[in-house]
């Protein structure tokens, strides 16, 4: 890099309002904003800031005069000028034709030329829309039919598939913004957020259910009903069943990629009668072998 | 790319107020809601377009809104052109 005070035009032995002064004058001059079509702008910008940075600070400026530091690498770093956005084909919120609306008014063969122009800047696809939708956790497993209701009160349909994910993003196509003239609608991108569910859980492909049953279930076995995301099944719960149980129906889980289904697996919960009852505590008290059985022979006292 | 009100802050390091401020000046016209706003990239240059025309070139308040007024249809102007020389290149 030259030497700052060349850069700027200034003297070893300028003020620093002298040299602010001198910047500013190039800057305003230089500024890559200020000037759009002027390729070179930037370099001489990049050029001229960072002398200023060196010269422009104190403490830096009296180091580089003691020899202490250099000018190699005071260059400001490049970066994104709003001209690389301002003048690009994107839409964005700060366009502005007021500049030139009238000359399009006219009958002459330039204004045709910038109505070609504007009608074309007119097909322009319209935007994508964000949305979350959240749904009940069934809903994931089985698929459903959901309406969303958009912020300007108009509704969406959107078609859950079976089986999908926590964060996925459904895209509809053309359900976004409309763009302008033939330029078509954007696409509704729709983050999906799964409600917990009170009974069901879900691990990769397979669902969890905790089940009570009751003690004559357990014991003597019992076809019983349960509840899966898509529909009840009846389940056999085999004779001598107990807490912790767990029973697997198959296919019942989530729909997976492989085209195929988890399962459902189901944790028993034998519970006692709510209310005490005579005749089993009758039965318990002459029950022999109930008396001798330790379930806390393996557990450390 | 988009960012929330916190990168953008921490991106362009300026305070909420004066964030405040320039949106109400049209000078930033963040997209999302009024409750949550998201930025975009070219909200990043152009709060650096700003903070330069203030601190590097000593513009003032009334000159920087005078500025990106005339600026902002310069490059209406300028994409405009861009536009035209297609339309003149390809029906040729």
């Amino acid at each position: 890099m030259k030497d700052p005070y060349e850069i700027l035009g200034v003297a070893r032995t300028a003020s620093a309002e002298d040299l602010q002064k001198a910047y500013r004058k190039l800057a305003k001059k230089l500024h890559p904003d200020l000037n759009p079509g002027n390729a070179e702008a930037e370099e001489k910008f990049k050029e001229i800031a960072g002398a200023y940075d060196l010269v422009g600070d104190a403490e830096k400026r009296k180091k580089f005069d003691n020899g202490e530091i250099d000018a190699a690498g005071a260059e400001r770093p490049r970066q994104k000028y709003y001209r690389d956005f301002a003048s690009s084909e994107q839409d964005h919120p700060y366009a502005n034709n007021s500049g030139f609306t009238d000359f399009m008014d006219s009958e002459d063969g330039f204004a045709e030329l910038l109505r070609r122009s504007a009608r074309a800047q007119a097909n322009r696809r319209g935007h994508d829309l964000e949305y979350r939708l959240p749904i009940e956790f069934v809903e994931a497993i089985a698929g459903a039919n959901k309406r969303l209701t958009l912020p300007d009160g108009s509704t969406l349909d959107v078609a859950i598939p079976a089986g999908i994910t926590e964060g996925q993003v459904l895209r509809l196509r053309g359900k976004g913004a409309p763009g302008s003239g033939k330029g078509g609608f954007g696409d509704a991108l729709i983050e999906v957020e799964i409600r917990p569910d009170r009974s069901f859980t879900r691990q990769g492909d397979d669902i969890y259910l905790e089940l009570p049953v009751t003690l004559t279930e357990a014991v003597l076995g019992a076809r019983i009903k349960v509840l899966t995301p898509t529909g009840a099944v009846t389940m056999a719960v085999p004779k001598g069943s107990n807490t912790g149980t767990m029973l697997r129906l198959k296919g019942k889980g989530a729909p997976n990629h492989a085209g195929g289904h988890g399962d459902q697996f189901v944790k028993l919960k034998v519970m006692l009668p709510k209310e005490p009852d005579p005749e089993l505590e009758a039965f318990i008290s002459g029950w022999e072998s109930g008396k001798t059985y330790n379930p806390r022979e393996a557990v450390a006292t | 790319m988009k960012f929330s009100t916190q990168e953008f802050l921490s991106l362009s390091g300026m305070g909420h107020d004066t964030l405040t401020a320039w949106i109400e000046e049209e000078w930033l016209i963040p997209g999302g809601s009024v409750a949550e706003m998201s930025f975009s990239e070219i909200d990043v240059a152009r709060a650096r377009l700003i903070r330069d025309l203030q601190m590097d070139l000593g513009v003032n308040d009334e000159g920087v809104g005078v500025i990106l007024n005339l600026l902002d249809q310069l490059y209406g102007i300028r994409s405009t052109l861009t536009e035209l020389r297609e339309v003149v290149r390809t029906t040729r």
